[in-house]
């Protein structure tokens, strides 16, 4: 079977799967609508951070996770700084701005504060020990908490295997891919979260997808969806 | 392919595909990658594709939420935070 006849078997899998029999042709793409604040969360006095900022928790636990490669335990920790930080210097924000970019912008630039602090603590062994046997100790055990194991199996299988081949990406890759595709980012935002040309986060994007869909290829063949003949 | 009669190349929709579904090209450009992924059957099934990737992802934002548990206590922290700091920020 040639690569391009194999493509298309693919897409046609990936048709089925989607529902889509028709041909629709639409420019944009399904975009997260504006979460609501949760009423309760008016209780917190700095103006504005219930409507503007804590809506995007979700997002941003997202973001957490990808960024330390879903580990949840350092997701959950990652999004608590980055959300007391927030609140602490939410006097700086300008009010009706983009709340999100800058909730990703102080998100990433915690983990990566954080990655340097592990890495120097690493050079110097002995320390912290402790701690870390803790941590280790901690360790929690996954649990679906699932009304559905059987559609929560099957949602997770399918969920892992493209978490890990976005994950398996390069890092200059794998963070504008995450802020576009799961972070629902526009190019632009993406370019202020990096701080990077908006043509940089457009080419890095298109590699990105297409390291992703030659990874999803992958597991099409090694799934059966497809079969690969030389 | 399809160079004629003011409809762009296959390579040239292609290229900017992503783009198109992102929603980033200007509307003279979206409507040019539109007229040909409208009649272009080489093309379309890329579209779709790249389509159905831009709805899995976003089912998978759907379902993916920060545990309840996290968002208590960082709703409890952040007015502990408020209560240390004897004031409104």
């Amino acid at each position: 079977m040639s690569r391009d006849a194999m493509w298309d078997m693919v897409r046609m899998a990936w048709t089925m799967l989607s529902g889509r029999t028709d041909r629709d042709v639409r420019p944009g793409r399904p975009r997260e609508p504006r979460p609501q604040p949760e009423p309760e969360e008016r209780a917190i006095a700095a103006e504005g951070f219930a409507e503007e900022a804590l809506p995007w928790l979700d997002a941003v636990y997202r973001f957490s996770l990808r960024l330390t490669r879903g580990d949840q335990d350092a997701a959950e920790d990652l999004v608590q700084d980055t959300f007391l930080r927030a609140h602490r210097f939410w006097h700086t924000y300008q009010r009706g701005t983009n709340a999100k970019s800058w909730l990703f912008t102080i998100c990433r630039n915690t983990y990566l504060h954080q990655k340097e602090l592990v890495r120097n603590q690493r050079e110097r062994p002995e320390a912290d020990l402790g701690a870390r046997v803790e941590a280790l100790s901690a360790a929690s055990v996954f649990d679906t908490g699932s009304a559905d194991p059987e559609q929560a199996f099957f949602g997770a299988l399918i969920d892992d295997r493209v978490v890990e081949a976005i994950d398996a990406l390069p890092e200059e890759f794998h963070e504008v891919l995450v802020l576009s595709d799961l972070g629902d980012l526009k190019y632009g935002e993406i370019a202020q979260v990096l701080d990077i040309p908006v043509g940089t986060v457009k080419s890095r994007l298109f590699r990105a997808r297409k390291l992703l869909q030659d990874r999803l290829r992958e597991f099409a063949v090694d799934s059966g969806y497809v079969q690969e003949t030389t | 392919m399809m160079e004629s009669t003011g409809m762009i190349r296959c390579e040239e929709a292609l290229a900017r595909l992503w783009e198109f579904l992102d929603g980033e090209l200007p509307p003279p450009d979206e409507a040019m990658v539109k007229k040909h992924l409208d009649i272009c059957n080489r093309c379309y099934p890329q579209y779709d594709f790249q389509r159905a990737y831009f709805e899995y992802t976003s089912r998978m934002r759907e379902r993916e939420h920060a545990p309840p548990a996290l968002r208590q206590r960082l709703f409890e922290m952040i007015l502990e935070q408020e209560a240390n700091n004897g004031k409104a920020s």
